[in-house]
């Protein structure tokens, strides 16, 4: 501990003792001759700490080494027979042998010289052992990582019937492979940094060189130099800090934990940020559009995908809308049931003692509190809650007499309009906005409704997504970016790139312009 | 400048068409029925005339002042004084015609559905939500009305389509009975809506394509007296020759439509999506007052003077006309002059007096 005392009134200080420092930005020590006072050194960092494990030997009989790593992030059985062995076993060793020279031996791909007690730390702390040898100012990191990790499994948010079944995973690594091994061609580039004081998580931003402006690369790299913050555990973390607008219910980041759908947006030019730690990979620019786009749209034949496509769109509205629309038409503008559902309707609710606003509210905030419940509970008890939101929203409720039979059927509608969406983050700024369109329909009844619509439609315009208009391409109209907007249109006539992300390089051809399938082309 | 945004022409063009034809389809049938009778259909054509001329004197101006609105270059052309006189001038129309736009509005919507809630309620309530779009700026105002005009164009069409069994052809027989005087007299409101095109002199500024503005002016001028004729048409051809005694023809047009003897009594939806239309023009209204005038007091931004001229316009629309029947009978009448003598004449005395000094500038 003297030297490190010595060494303190000199100004250096280790992660213990500084904690408002980021690793990268500590002092770099220099790895000293001696190795006692190395490991004396890395000891005082790591007082305390149970899983660093320091293992010392000796190269050849008579040069002593150290072998430091943390148990349980390391391949110890890989250490001991590719690198301990080989070095413990050597007959004789000059003690004048360069490091480079002493990482030859060892049977191990992934071998960096590492020169500062800083980048040892760094080492350790991400699972790569770091072999220190007496009389030697480096050292020997080794790329022998191994921890638990789930394996790839079928994505539970975003599942598919005909389309890939594998998601992303906890490891980064594993993520970007899976990405790689979609796009396989050079320029796509992953590009590192590490965010978070404590947590120094890895987040690599992934583009593809070419296609995605610079701009924009240029952007999402500023926006996530700039986070300051203790740790990141969710993409969540970096995607409340890089949006453009905080207060807005819509997500201006797209996020996905399918590998194919990340690709789509490589080859979209748009720009990719995966965070270690979690399986949810951040897409960015977002458009409103991109929030109505199932992965599956692009898998299935294109007649079919934008029949969906048109079904989504005329669901999102009822989503939205339905509730208030009910309670303006029952209470402003009664005229415009026919008569005979009219009658029945107001049977129904002959015996209900609230105004068609309050009835709607009851159960709408029902609704919403069942399926939270739902999400959050054990599975064993979900089925109860389930037995108990049908009687309760169903049947319950209209023999008690306190809501009509038709609003339930609307809240059914829009329970299962708004399962329609296939970003969930999107679903729930609908099911949000639906409880301020209820009281302005309320108030004012379809005028209300629409007032509520004009204010979402103007915020809408407003907000923009890393530069690109949130409702890009339709408003800014650009004709040629509604072929995956309005239809799907076949692959063969998805000529182009959609302008939002590729807008300094100019609208990119993404494919030659006779590629539609003709039996002439055939060749026989 | 004090707004950045840009818009391209196609949307400046949607957003003169929003700020003509959104009230023009209420009151332009009625109004010019009862001086042209069953001609009515005749005298938008008329009226185009005012719309080329303004557009026309607008452009000639703008080219001669780039980069300048009628109140900046209005102090250009007769000095600091008199410019910032005609300024003022024109600022007080345009809240007037705001306030006219806005009553206009409340009007309908009280008659049609909301019998008892009071107008500063219905006129307050769209004020507000202008006023958000018009903090947003231009460039939202142009982007909503690319989302808005085509739902609304659509609707203006649907609603003769849906009445296609009901109309009758015949009903516009005889054309020019009395010759062509009575569709003149009947053009004076249409002249007046279309008078307005002077406030492309606020847009022309904000483009980002300068070279298709005039094509697009254009385009927006004849599209918007197609519209009127074919509003003016279909009403011709469903009421005949009660027309002249049916206020809101477009809205009792929509009440006969009946499909299936399911899809009935749609009129509601239909007054819905009118106010779409509605939205972006007065929207647009709110944004041109509020910009000329901060450029008038030399303002460094609009966005303070913007809640307290919805507070102005608010009153402005309650004072403008002391009854629904006021205003429309004014409507026939006075405002047409006051209209085209403050949206015509001024350009065309700016204009003037712009080529005068040139042509003097040259002399020497």
């Amino acid at each position: 501990m003297n030297y490190f005392k010595h060494k303190k009134n000199k100004g250096y200080r280790f992660p213990s003792q500084q904690i408002t420092e980021t690793l990268s930005k500590l002092p770099n020590i220099p790895i000293n001759l001696d190795l006692n006072q190395n490991i004396e050194l890395l000891k005082s960092a790591y007082t305390d700490c149970s899983d660093v494990v320091f293992r010392e030997f000796t190269i050849g009989a008579r040069t002593k080494a150290a072998l430091i790593y943390i148990d349980g992030l390391s391949n110890t059985q890989e250490i001991d027979q590719q690198v301990l062995m080989p070095l413990v076993q050597l007959e004789s060793f000059d003690p004048g042998t360069s490091i480079e020279n002493v990482s030859k031996k060892l049977a191990v791909s992934d071998v960096l010289v590492i020169h500062t007690i800083t980048d040892v730390i760094k080492q350790i702390s991400i699972g790569n052992p770091v072999i220190l040898i007496n009389n030697k100012i480096k050292g020997i990191s080794i790329g022998l990582p191994k921890w638990e990790k789930r394996g790839i499994e079928d994505p539970v948010a975003e599942s598919v019937i005909r389309g890939p079944r594998e998601g992303f995973v906890e490891t980064l690594r594993v993520n970007t492979s899976l990405l790689r091994r979609k796009i396989r061609h050079p320029a796509l580039k992953m590009k590192q940094m590490t965010i978070g004081k404590f947590t120094e998580t890895q987040v690599i931003i992934a583009y593809i060189d070419g296609i995605a402006s610079n701009t924009l690369i240029k952007e999402v790299t500023n926006r996530l130099e700039r986070i300051e913050i203790d740790g990141i555990l969710e993409s969540g973390y970096i995607e409340e800090m890089i949006e453009d607008d905080p207060f807005s219910p819509f997500p201006q980041v797209l996020s996905t934990e399918r590998p194919d759908v990340a690709a789509s947006s490589l080859l979209e030019g748009r720009v990719v940020i995966l965070i270690d730690g979690t399986p949810f990979t951040l897409i960015a620019p977002c458009t409103f559009a991109s929030l109505l786009q199932a992965p599956e749209d692009y898998y299935n034949r294109f007649l079919i995908s934008t029949f969906i496509r048109w079904l989504r769109y005329l669901f999102f509205f009822i989503a939205l809308l339905a509730p208030s629309a009910y309670v303006a038409i029952l209470t402003y503008h009664q005229e415009m049931v026919p008569a005979s559902l009219l009658l029945t309707i107001a049977q129904s609710r002959e015996q209900i003692p609230f105004p068609a606003l309050i009835e709607a509210f009851i159960m709408e905030i029902t609704f919403e509190a069942l399926r939270e419940a739902g999400i959050r509970l054990p599975k064993q008890v979900g089925a109860a809650v389930s037995i108990v939101g049908a009687l309760v929203i169903g049947q319950a409720a209209t023999t008690a007499g306190l809501v009509s039979s038709a609003m339930v059927m609307v809240v059914a509608i829009t329970g299962v309009a708004s399962f329609l969406l296939p970003r969930y983050a999107a679903g729930i700024a609908i099911r949000m906005l639906r409880f301020p369109i209820m009281i302005l329909s309320g108030i004012l009844g379809l005028l209300g409704v629409m007032l509520g619509i004009i204010a979402i439609v103007v915020h809408l315009c407003t907000i923009r997504s890393f530069g690109v208009p949130y409702l890009n391409s339709m408003a800014p109209l650009k004709i040629h970016n509604l072929k995956d907007v309005l239809i799907r249109a076949p692959w063969w006539a998805m000529n182009t790139l959609p302008e939002s992300s590729s807008t300094e390089l100019g609208n990119l051809h993404r494919q030659p312009h006779d590629q539609k399938p003709d039996p002439s082309k055939g060749g026989d | 400048m004090i707004e950045k945004g840009k818009i391209s022409s196609f949307q400046m063009a949607l957003i003169m068409y929003a700020v003509v034809v959104a009230t023009a389809i209420l009151y332009i049938p009625f109004i010019t029925a009862q001086q042209a009778k069953r001609d009515l259909w005749l005298s938008p054509l008329w009226a185009a005339l005012s719309g080329f001329l303004i557009v026309l004197i607008i452009t000639k101006l703008y080219k001669l002042y780039p980069k300048k609105t009628l109140v900046e270059y209005s102090e250009l052309i007769l000095g600091r004084t008199f410019g910032k006189i005609i300024g003022f001038i024109f600022l007080f129309f345009l809240l007037y015609d705001t306030a006219i736009a806005f009553r206009e509005y409340g009007e309908f919507v009280e008659s049609a559905f909301l019998h008892k809630t009071p107008i500063v309620v219905v006129t307050g309530g769209i004020a507000l939500t202008c006023a958000f779009a018009v903090h947003g700026g231009i460039e939202v105002l142009g982007r909503s009305a690319t989302v808005f005009l085509p739902i609304v164009l659509v609707l203006y069409v649907m609603i003769y389509l849906f009445l296609i069994p009901d109309l009758n052809v015949k009903n516009i027989f005889p054309i020019m009975e009395d010759g062509w005087i009575p569709s003149v007299k009947g053009s004076l409101a249409p002249h007046a809506w279309l008078s307005q095109f002077s406030l492309l002199s606020f847009l022309l500024p904000l483009l980002s394509d300068e070279t298709k503005a005039m094509k697009w002016s254009i385009l927006s001028v004849i599209v918007s007296v197609l519209t009127m004729v074919y509003i003016n048409l279909g009403n011709i051809f469903l009421f005949g020759g009660i027309i002249t005694n049916t206020q809101f023809p477009v809205f009792q047009a929509a009440r006969y439509i009946s499909i299936g003897s399911f899809f009935e009594h749609v009129e509601s939806i239909v007054i819905a999506v009118w106010v779409l239309g509605g939205f972006v023009q007065l929207s647009a209204f709110f944004y041109m007052l509020v910009l000329g005038t901060s450029q008038w007091l030399k303002l460094p931004s609009y966005k303070p003077i913007i809640l307290p001229f919805g507070f102005l316009i608010i009153l402005f629309s309650i004072w403008s006309a002391s009854s629904f029947q006021e205003m429309i009978h004014s409507m026939g009448t006075t405002t047409p002059f006051y209209f085209i003598s403050i949206q015509l004449l001024i350009p065309m005395l700016l204009l003037c007096v712009a080529v005068f000094r040139k042509k003097l500038r040259q002399a020497k």
